[in-house]
């Protein structure tokens, strides 16, 4: 298990634990949702996910580091 | 509330569209009582009644997180007739949570399956009966940006409209309700993106996105520059030759009916006009008022200070019609384009890592640049923000360092008269500044700012017709906002001139060593720093008839950037923070525009 933040491109991972922030959860973001990481942004830069390959959103690293995930193929 | 009918749906399904569609040109935007929530509505007929449909602001969840899904719930609550709910097809099961959250306000509802196109290109299929058969409600499929579906929409709305039967209700957990009928109703297969999917792809990724960024706010500068001084010339063709024609016909009908003699034209308009307009504004009014005294009669007088050359009305209709409008319609030309094709959330990711580095994050960038448009629906719009540090942090760079539109365009007017280079030199200007100003903000202002959380809408070209709307709406508010304001600001002018304050203020001896030692302007320029605090274009308008050189323009330009926004900006702040706020923000930007002003100024002089 690893947080987002450490994830690299390309990556395909579900969703393990997400902090307790309304908007994480309302944007679909949860326990168990499967979502890739589309891209990465150098200088302490947001992760993109493409979240159960519908929609991307983009993550600060600050709250990308409180979440974890785990890889899948 | 049995006479509404509410559009309901996630931010950027299209419902704008839907809305454009359904209602008529006498559509208006509206406040949310007691808070800075706007929403649209306008009225539509179906089946020989009346509704008033609401474009209700996006919303993820009726567990609201912010003020504008506050509202949306608030909506709900209310009730209606009927409630369309407006459902992303390439993106199912997260509208579909919202949908499930809707019925349980027992409001009857029909469903619009919208971007079916987009659903299609990511290989997306989506058997309607089935989600009808599921859902117990009429679902319309629709690609709203081309009209397409929304014949359907109203017919069957009609139908639900007279049986106002509820269809499911969802009692349990909504996101598994939403799983599980997603799972019943749609299919998926691997398909290759298309043109837009790619370009919307490429834009966010750092390479080439960050050039893609870089060459769009390029583009939207030259739009501003060039646009805006093309549209000057029919524009000030328009105002000399119609609008200042028609204002002076006005007033000489008014005038004519108190006069006794007619008005002698010459006097008017050919005898001594540049002096006057220069006395009105610089110097003493009473010495010119008695010039013409001599010559004509009390009315003469009056009219020459409302419609002379230089007159009150025929200066400020000059000002906002020939000068700022051409400027402030190429922006929104450009920046409504940008809004409405989801670019804006991009440079907000791109960025993000810059912005959090100046100690705020990068959703703030949506604000600043709504602030070039206006810095008062900013700074109402940073209302979003989630925590008080950003939002004093986004409130503090937009006053100091982020001019507005028409404070733009008098600026692009003042350098373009000397050479290119001072257009892009005022614009890496503003952008050094916006970062110290950020660095020590984020040092001063105690508190944290929240990380970034932000959906990407797909990369559309935006619908005509809603473009066109928005844009006309933006021009109306601001012919609305400008105008008056504008006459009082010049009002002010003329009566400052000619009581002898301005040229008293201009010869105190402080003054003087401010503004003609420190900064090295004429005095004269001390109407500009007066006006400036009324309108932001004021700060610059009054310089245009002076004759400066390169280094007075710029440092013109420098104090003018830096110096007090106007005072609906100041009574804004005043209103949502506290007035100790205001006063910091005041006094802060009058002192950093004429301190940094000032430097510029003495260090240039050093080199020349």
């Amino acid at each position: 298990m690893i947080n987002l933040y450490q994830a690299k491109k390309g990556q395909n991972l579900r969703v393990v634990s997400v902090p307790d922030i309304g908007l994480l959860q309302n944007l679909g973001l949860r326990e168990g949702t499967y979502v890739s990481v589309k891209n990465r942004y150098a200088l302490g830069g947001p992760v993109l996910l493409r979240v159960e390959k519908a929609f991307s959103v983009a993550v600060g690293k600050d709250i990308a580091t409180q979440i974890s995930v785990k890889e899948t193929v | 509330m049995s006479d509404r009918i509410l559009l309901m749906g996630n931010p950027n399904v299209g419902k704008s569209i839907f809305f454009t569609e359904l209602t008529g040109i006498h559509a208006m935007s509206s406040n949310y009582t007691g808070t800075t929530v706007n929403f649209m509505e306008g009225r539509i007929t179906i089946g020989g009644k009346e509704y008033t449909l609401i474009d209700v602001p996006g919303t993820y969840s009726m567990t609201p997180t912010s003020e504008a899904e506050a509202v949306a719930q608030k909506f709900m609550q209310e009730g209606a007739a009927a409630v369309i709910c407006v459902l992303d097809a390439s993106n199912l099961e997260r509208n579909l949570k919202l949908a499930m959250e809707l019925t349980r306000y027992n409001i009857p509802m029909i469903f619009t399956l919208n971007m079916m196109d987009v659903a299609a290109r990511h290989g997306v299929r989506i058997d309607i009966r089935q989600l009808e058969e599921q859902l117990k409600a009429p679902v319309v499929k629709s690609v709203a940006v081309k009209g397409k579906g929304l014949k359907e929409l109203i017919n069957r709305l009609e139908i639900l409209l007279k049986s106002a039967t509820c269809g499911r209700k969802c009692e349990g957990c909504p996101w598994a309700a939403a799983k599980e009928i997603c799972g019943r109703v749609s299919t998926q297969k691997s398909t290759s993106p298309g043109f837009l999917d790619k370009l919307g792809d490429a834009m966010l990724n750092p390479f080439p996105g960050l050039p893609i960024a870089i060459l769009v706010l390029a583009l939207l500068v030259a739009v501003v520059v060039f646009g805006g001084r093309g549209l000057r010339v029919p524009l000030i063709m328009l105002t000399d030759n119609l609008i200042i024609p028609a204002i002076r016909n006005a007033f000489e009908f008014v005038f004519a009916l108190f006069a006794s003699e007619p008005i002698s034209y010459s006097f008017l308009y050919y005898d001594n006009g540049f002096q006057t307009g220069t006395r009105l504004f610089y110097g003493n009014m009473w010495q010119t008022v008695g010039n013409y005294a001599a010559v004509g009669g009390i009315a003469d007088i009056l009219i020459n200070i409302l419609i002379g050359e230089y007159g009150i009305f025929v200066i400020s209709f000059q000002w906002i019609i020939a000068l700022i409008l051409p400027y402030v319609f190429a922006f929104y030309v450009g920046i409504t384009f940008l809004e409405d094709s989801g670019y804006l959330p991009r440079i907000s990711v791109l960025f993000d890592n810059i912005m959090r580095k100046l100690g705020v994050q990068g959703g703030s960038l949506i604000h600043v640049f709504l602030a070039l448009g206006c810095a008062v629906p900013a700074i109402l719009g940073s209302r979003t923000a989630t925590t008080k540090k950003e939002r004093l942090m986004i409130v503090t760079i937009v006053c100091f360092t982020i001019p507005c539109i028409s404070q733009i365009g008098a600026l692009i007017a003042l350098m373009s008269v000397f050479s290119w280079w001072m257009t892009p030199a005022m614009v890496l200007f503003t952008m050094l500044m916006f970062a110290t100003v950020a660095l020590i903000a984020s040092k001063l202002i105690k508190g944290s700012v929240d990380p970034l959380i932000l959906e990407v809408p797909n990369l559309l070209l935006p619908n005509p017709k809603t473009y066109l709307r928005k844009l006309a709406i933006r021009m109306k508010h601001f012919l609305k906002d400008a105008e008056f304001p504008m006459l009082i600001a010049v009002f002010i002018a003329a009566v400052l001139a000619g009581t002898g304050i301005i040229s008293a203020i201009a010869q105190n001896a402080a003054v003087q060593s401010i503004v003609s030692g420190w900064l090295g302007m004429p005095e004269e320029a001390v109407v500009a720093l007066i006006l400036g605090i009324v309108r932001r274009e004021m700060s610059v308008a009054p310089l245009l008839i002076l004759n400066l050189t390169y280094l007075q323009a710029f440092v013109a330009g420098v104090v003018s950037l830096l110096y007090l926004p106007c005072l609906s900006v100041f009574g804004i702040v005043a209103k949502e923070f506290k007035i100790k706020t205001a006063v910091l923000i005041f006094v802060g930007t009058i002192v950093a525009a004429i301190f940094i002003g000032g430097m510029v100024n003495q260090i240039a002089r050093l080199f020349m």
